[in-house]
């Protein structure tokens, strides 16, 4: 056994002990270890970034699976396993959302499993699949957003529940898929279910005993949303006017008004900050949700809160997508950085948009500094105004100007986004962003729906089609892309068949890896991207590619299993919008290449 | 669209439905679908069918009808089932897999009112008389 494991074990028996340790200080601990995985993003700053360089360039060739274990789901299996240490590997997977502990030194044989009961009416409620973005861990505990918005605390020992909280209402269309974060002894977590007119949250329970402590709302009075007109900030001042979130829509849509929190969470440690995104607004027909017929907010829809850790207060907030037309969810990773700017240290917070937008942000006070396009092909916006921090949106892309139940057509990116949730990396050695990008463009038509409790309320049909040709990667649709988060520009990119769906993973070995929706999983040089490993595992990759160290090995593991909103738009092909009518789906079929099915793979190199 | 009438209207089509399927017989149900596609546009049927596919199965059955990595293809169903068969999963849902769930839509007027549509518009997919994409309705552009 590793001294690794022994120092771990006296540490969480101390935890235990204090009673009141805070769970971020084991987890700072934990994430300040090159050799272990303990947080999903691999930091607070969520960085995914490893210091290990056991793999570096010059032996990757060499990386071999060592072993593989099925989990026995079909469905999409999003996120990837932890390392806390312990000699195993804790997984798992989307509905019925069953949780592993794995032993690595016994090739993958099952310490103990987990599933818990739910009632399977929550499975179609999920828009895009049943996914699940995976588990949180501090102080021995293993924490799981379930499906029917169950919060559950595991023994990460023996696999026993410790506590379980109930976060939502699944007959009103509310579902969970993201991963907690556990900060300052609070397991954080929002709610999932944009597409059926929930209200998002975001909420804090005990890691100790599933008490509620505070829950913020993305609408609705400041007093539910957490935020002080006079204090939180907008563009480095006040929001001034109070209750923007119930103000910026027509009467009583903010109850209905979605901004779900799906997405994943980042911390600050010593600004005592989280930050995340919400979701898209309620319906997706933007004329319901305009006020006397002209274009409202919608606050605090599509919004980067900083939140304090410990009593849910925004700090700041800053809407990237007033107003949303195209279902530009604002929920993607906000990665802390800190940048040189001008010759001035910032602590920055870098996003890969869906919007096709890079933005870098002052974390602590939401100024705007750079907001590029990152996806040449992006149109529904020429640029963002730096003063105002707003979008200037091209009429001919406004599906709001264009109309309810008129087609607006060839708008770049689609809903999908320019990237979806996959989380990116950064290389403090680089200071570059890397990260899976999807090519792909959508006609979008809404239309008026009603609101039924519990029943989708969409309110837009979409088609989809690959990004234009003249972006010299014809039939192609995606990519993966180094971005310089500070000039706004990307350094290097690699095309790929399908969008590029899974995580990124950056280490000290000048290597970034990442899965393609077939089921490759590849390695390419961190300078330029020239490719220097692959290897097919036996579904598409929307989890993310996860490294650590047991026994002196440098380990790579990531979970396969093709699904999500990638899976169901993507199966049979996209169609060429020059071929109009009778259009048959000439860009590659997702379903020619892969089939469903979860699997782990672990590589390390031969010994 | 949304008035009192067309409401009645539609909860009796649910009912008749409902009627003819305890009745185990739709009057429909051994017909091939009847409609009419001329240089590639498509009448109302075809046209409504596609619309409320669009709304109401493309989340899960992908784009067009064809299937996705979440749920099978409703062009495959369109030839395999009945009419009869076909509306009765729409309106009672299935669960052949464990947590392959297809939910049940007896409750979704706008759904009952149109799944004869989206058979009709599934079966000219399927019978390779219309291709993929938003067709467009014979009295447009005309
Ligand atoms: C929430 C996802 C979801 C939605 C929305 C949905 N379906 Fe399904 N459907 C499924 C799944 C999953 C199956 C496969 C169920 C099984 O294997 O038991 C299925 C199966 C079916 C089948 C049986 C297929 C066969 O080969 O017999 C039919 C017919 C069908 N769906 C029609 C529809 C129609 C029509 C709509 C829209 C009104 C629709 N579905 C909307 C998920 C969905």
């Amino acid at each position: 056994m590793s001294t690794i494991k022994h120092c771990l074990t006296v540490v969480a028996a101390v935890a235990l002990v204090s009673g009141a340790a805070q769970a971020n200080e084991n987890l700072l601990e934990l994430q300040d270890n090159s050799e272990l995985w303990a947080l999903q993003l691999g930091n607070y700053a969520g960085n995914r970034h490893s210091r290990l360089d056991q793999i570096d360039r010059d032996n990757v060739q060499d990386l071999r699976a060592t072993w593989q274990f099925s989990t026995g789901v079909l469905r999409g299996h999003e996120g990837g396993p932890l390392y806390v240490g312990d000699g195993r590997l804790y997984i798992h997977t989307p509905f019925p959302n069953r949780v592993f502990a794995l032993d690595i030194e016994d090739e993958g044989r099952i310490v103990w499993m987990y599933e818990p009961d739910q009632d399977p009416r929550v499975v179609p409620i999920m828009c895009c699949d049943t996914v699940n973005r995976g588990l949180a861990y501090a102080d021995g505990r293993l924490f799981l957003a379930q499906a029917d918005n169950t919060v559950i605390a595991l023994s990460a020992e023996d696999g026993e529940l410790l506590w379980s909280a109930k976060n939502g209402d699944h007959t009103r269309g509310e579902s969970m898929t993201m991963s907690p974060l556990v900060v300052n002894n609070k397991v954080i977590v929002g709610n999932s279910g944009g597409e059926f007119g929930v209200r998002g949250h975001i909420t804090a329970y005990n890691a100790e005993t599933g008490e509620q402590e505070w829950r913020g709302y993305s609408t609705g009075p400041d007093s539910e949303v957490l935020l002080d007109p006079e204090t939180t900030l907008m563009m480095g001042e006040p929001v001034g006017e109070a209750d923007l979130g119930v103000s910026t829509w027509p009467e009583g849509e903010w109850e209905i008004g979605g901004g779900a929190p799906w997405g994943w969470v980042t911390y600050d440690p010593e600004l005592n900050l989280i930050y995340y995104g919400s979701g898209n607004p309620g319906t997706w027909n933007p004329a319901q949700r305009a006020v006397d017929g002209e274009p409202a907010d919608n606050k605090w829809s599509i919004t980067v809160f900083a939140r304090d850790a410990d009593t849910g207060m925004a700090k700041w907030v800053y809407q990237k997508v007033p107003f949303d037309e195209w279902d530009y969810d604002g929920v993607n990773e906000n990665q802390l950085i800190d940048v040189e700017m001008n010759g001035e240290e910032r602590k920055g917070l870098a996003i890969i948009d869906r919007t096709g937008f890079g933005f870098l942000l002052d974390r602590e006070t939401g100024e705007l500094l750079v907001a590029e396009k990152f996806a040449p092909e992006t149109n529904w916006a020429t640029h963002y105004d730096m003063d105002t921090g707003r979008p200037v949106v091209d009429p001919d892309y406004s599906t709001f100007t264009q109309g309810t139940d008129v087609n607006t057509t060839d708008i770049c990116p689609t809903a999908m986004g320019a990237k979806n949730m996959q989380p990116s990396s950064y290389s403090p050695d680089t200071g570059l962003i890397y990260a899976g990008i999807n090519r792909i463009c959508m006609n979008y038509e809404p239309h008026e729906v009603e609101y039924t409790s519990g029943q989708p309320y969409v309110g837009a049909t979409l088609t989809m089609m690959p990004a234009p040709g003249d972006n010299g990667m014809e039939g192609r649709m995606g990519s993966f892309m180094a971005w310089d988060p500070v000039a706004g520009e990307v350094v290097w990119e690699v095309e790929e068949r399908f969008a590029v769906w899974s995580g990124a993973l950056t280490t000290a070995g000048n290597l970034a890896f990442y899965g393609t929706l077939e089921g490759y999983v590849k390695a390419v040089d961190i300078e330029n991207g020239d490719e220097l490993w692959r290897f097919k595992t036996p579904s598409g990759i929307i989890g993310n590619v996860n490294t650590f160290q047991h026994n002196g090995k440098q380990y790579i593991a990531v979970l396969s299993g093709v699904g999500g909103w990638a899976g169901i738009g993507l199966a049979a092909g996209l169609t060429d919008p020059e071929e109009g009518l009778g259009a048959v789906g000439v860009f590659s079929a997702l379903e020619d290449y892969t089939k469903l099915g979860g699997v782990l793979t672990v590589f390390a190199l031969p010994d | 669209m949304r008035t009192k009438q067309k409401q009645a209207a539609v909860v009796c089509a649910v009912a008749a439905l409902a009627l003819f399927m305890l009745a185990g017989k739709i009057a429909i149900s051994n017909e091939e679908p009847r409609y009419r596609v001329e240089d590639g546009k498509v009448d109302d049927n075809i046209f409504r069918g596609y619309q409320a596919y669009t709304r109401a199965c493309m989340a899960c059955h992908g784009p067009d009808g064809v299937g996705s990595s979440f749920a099978p293809s409703l062009l495959r169903a369109a030839e395999r089932r009945t009419f009869a068969e076909f509306a009765r999963t729409v309106a009672e849902g299935q669960e052949i897999q464990p947590g392959q769930v297809m939910p049940s839509f007896s409750d979704d007027a706008f759904v009952m009112e149109h799944v004869s549509d989206i058979y009709t518009y599934l079966s000219a997919r399927a019978a390779g008389d219309l291709g993929r994409g938003r067709p467009q309705r014979i009295e447009e552009d005309e």
